[in-house]
């Protein structure tokens, strides 16, 4: 018995060291990386001192370009929208990280029904992407205890990185364009075979809307001044799909721009790359579009 | 009694409501088995004989109603449509119970070598239930023999370190199969599959070929944590795996991969039938194997896609039989040699292809869902690989751990080396603690789903 608890005690010891070890390397591979994951997070967290914050997911990331917005406001801006269905739990984690280190002027939330739904390809695991940022503030801790995860990553620092390690290593050479601020085009026109409207028949999350009640709450409170927006979508459901952020916005007296069955995008394939998703074209002249009712907003 | 109330406190946890059937099953096990020692000893065979065949018939009555009476009913009443016979079946609701062919095949081989004088009937009911529901075997396997495991029942088991040590490390090897490997490479492989409409000829062929490795990370991981945990309890149970894919023909194949199932099958059905079609001489032993593969195959699911797949490896018998191949020993010996090499090389890539194409029946939900792939593969030809870069990244980082490991296994480590693979104390915590590290950074956790729990 004496042997066994004898190797039981090197293996933790060693563990601990090995892990603490790898951990600062990953950590310092993560902050170089250029993975569109790392990068987003990792500038996000820790560089950005941009006035003007897009957050959102996939749609933010690829429809809102920092160059033209800010050439037509005069405002400094950075994209740190992220794909991967992101939603309202990883949002507010990573406000939390922000506001950890610096408050931005404007922060626009491009929504999503994700951030009300309980969508089952898009929950509270999401938030696991910001384990490297583990312990760094009360709303990240809160959001990664949420996932289940918190203590395992407070123990294990390479936990934090799991199936990481390509994009850390290949992410060095670069898979998105530091000089885009954020923003990461899609080149080509989509193929309109068999496109319908998204249609979303999940149940309403009341947890969700509190957090995204939340969300506005902490932006009020540090004077931040929030806008939620809704970019075009190739095809649109015939429900009224953004009723609740509407109302909430309302209720809050918050800007809602809602450009979602807006009819010079609504069905012009040349400017989208998928049904959700604006292509390079589409973005840029979107873009130059919405800064009008941003500039009218602020 | 704490070793079983656990057991059974894990399988309730899974399936509360067929704990009770596990429980009655194992008590008319235990007395039938009491039954036909009772009867031998009064040297009256043919009732030892009868209670013996209650035995299996209980056993074989009890898989066939949970697993297979809707698909033979189904099955039947498709058949006699096509004679314009209009037959009707309600398919009934039964969830089978879970491990349920892992337990019925250790309760049936206790009464049938109990009758064969293999073992003498346990007088403890206890002991008997513990061989049944030993939870690191219950769900999964492997399926144990009752002489080996009983006899250590009956024997003090006093703890010993190395086995402790050997056991974790199994542990932990299994979770780095399963967690690192298998469920790695099922994000590639169920995402050409569940959308090959969308995929392209060779990714479909990729996919494909990286399947059976899944399966062998996934199932063999089990086993090695299963195996493991017993070992730490102070048990040792059957090996499943023994790197299948060293295998040079398919006969090797079979007797490397679910071993604890292909040597159940081959004592209680292959054997027998083989006696009994002695007189057919080659044709005998060809159908022989044949039935005992369809047993192979159908014992993983009532669906016609096992019952294709048991089919296809009975015939990959047929030509290792015909040329006298079968069961011979093709040790080369000379592995330096690089024409012996070249052919021990070309040998086991040509079985594992034959293995990747009964992976492929196997895996596919329905022999059409199977047929539509095919047919989807010949007209796609000029599309792209699709690849997940990082996925397969980890993967490939993944399985160069694993082969490495085989292959060493294999080819360089002595038979009987220390299991521990390394012999002084401070190597011994460093790999286990690599092995930590690297199930950590490589690991998928939120797929926690075996795929042999369903059979």
């Amino acid at each position: 018995m004496k042997k066994i608890i004898l190797h039981f005690i090197t293996i933790i010891c060693l563990f601990l060291l090995i892990d603490r070890i790898l951990g600062v390397g990953l950590g310092y591979l993560y902050r170089q990386s250029n993975a569109t994951d790392e990068y987003k997070i990792s500038y996000t967290v820790e560089s950005t001192n941009a006035s003007m914050l897009f957050m959102g997911s996939s749609r933010c990331l690829h429809h809102y370009v920092p160059s033209i917005i800010e050439k037509e406001l005069g405002i400094d801006c950075f994209n740190a929208g992220d794909w991967g269905i992101k939603n309202i739990y990883y949002y507010y984690g990573l406000l939390s990280n922000i506001l950890n280190r610096y408050t931005p002027k404007v922060i626009v939330l491009e929504i999503h029904p994700s951030e009300w739904l309980k969508l089952p390809f898009s929950g509270v695991e999401r938030a696991g992407s910001l384990a490297p940022y583990c312990g760094m503030s009360e709303g990240c801790d809160e959001m990664l205890k949420l996932t289940g995860n918190y203590y395992s990553y407070y123990i294990s620092t390479v936990y934090r990185y799991t199936g990481s390690l390509p994009n850390l290593l290949l992410g060095k050479w670069g898979a998105m364009d530091r000089n885009l601020k954020g923003w990461k085009p899609l080149d080509g026109a989509m193929d309109t075979t068999g496109v319908k409207a998204e249609e979303y028949p999940f149940p309403i999350d009341q947890e969700r809307i509190r957090l995204l009640e939340r969300f506005i709450k902490d932006c009020k409170q540090k004077n931040i001044h929030l806008i939620i927006i809704v970019s075009p979508m190739y095809a649109c459901s015939k429900e009224d799909v953004f009723k609740i952020p509407r109302e909430l916005a309302s209720k809050n007296n918050i800007p809602f721009i809602d450009h979602y069955r807006d009819s010079s995008f609504v069905g012009h394939p040349d400017l989208f790359y998928d049904f959700g998703h604006l292509n390079r074209k589409g973005a840029e002249v979107y873009s130059k579009k919405v800064c009008k009712e941003l500039n009218s907003n602020l | 009694m704490f070793l079983l109330l656990s057991s059974y406190w894990f399988y309730s946890q899974i399936d509360i409501k067929m704990t009770l059937l596990l429980v009655i099953l194992t008590l008319v096990f235990w007395l039938l088995g009491r039954g036909v020692a009772y009867y031998l000893d009064k040297e009256d065979e043919k009732r030892a004989a009868i209670v013996t065949n209650v035995g299996v018939v209980i056993g074989i009555g009890a898989l066939f109603y949970f697993k297979y009476l809707n698909f033979f009913a189904e099955s039947v009443t498709s058949f006699a449509s096509l004679f314009n016979i209009h037959l009707s079946w309600t398919a009934l609701h039964l969830v089978v119970p879970v491990g349920l062919s892992f337990f019925t095949f250790k309760l049936m081989s206790y009464v049938l070598d109990i009758y064969h004088g293999k073992i003498l009937p346990e007088k403890n009911a206890i002991n008997f239930a513990n061989y049944i529901a030993f939870f690191p075997t219950i769900l999964s396997g492997p399926i144990d023999r009752p002489k080996p495991f009983l006899k250590q029942m009956n024997q003090t088991r006093l703890f010993n370190p190395d086995n402790f040590l050997i056991g974790f490390r199994r542990v932990l090897w299994g979770m780095f199969l399963k967690m690192c490997v298998a469920d790695r490479l099922d994000i590639y492989v169920s995402a050409i599959f569940n959308n090959y409409e969308h995929h392209s000829t060779i990714s479909i062929i990729f996919a494909s070929l990286l399947y059976p490795l899944q399966m062998y990370a996934d199932f063999g991981g089990y086993s090695e944590m299963a195996i493991g945990v017993a070992l730490i309890l102070g048990f040792q149970v059957a090996e499943n795996f023994k790197r299948p894919f060293f295998s040079t023909d398919i006969s090797e194949y079979w007797r490397r991969w679910h071993i604890s199932l292909t040597s159940w099958l081959t004592d209680y059905i292959f054997l027998p039938l083989n006696i009994k079609f002695r007189r057919f001489g080659i044709q005998g032993t060809m159908l022989a194997i044949i039935i005992n593969m369809l047993f192979v195959g159908l014992w993983h699911g009532a669906n016609w896609t096992f019952f294709v797949f048991g089919l296809y490896h009975g015939s990959l018998f047929i030509p290792l039989l015909l040329s006298g191949h079968l069961n011979k020993k093709k040790e080369i010996k000379n592995r330096t040699n690089i024409c012996s090499f070249f052919v021990l090389v070309t040998k086991i890539a040509s079985t594992y292809f034959l293995v990747t194409i009964g992976q492929f029946i196997f895996r596919a939900p329905s022999l059409s869902d199977a047929y539509a792939i095919i047919f989807h593969s010949f007209n796609s030809w000029n599309g792209n690989l699709f690849y997940d870069m990082p996925t397969l990244i980890n993967a490939i980082i993944c399985l160069i751990v694993l082969f490495y490991v085989d292959i060493k296994e294999e080819w360089f480590t002595p038979k009987g080396a220390n299991q521990l693979r390394w012999t002084k104390p401070y190597q011994v915590d460093l790999i286990l603690c690599l092995e930590i590290i690297c199930i950590l950074l490589f690991g998928v956790f939120d797929n926690n789903q075996f795929i042999y729990f369903q059979f």
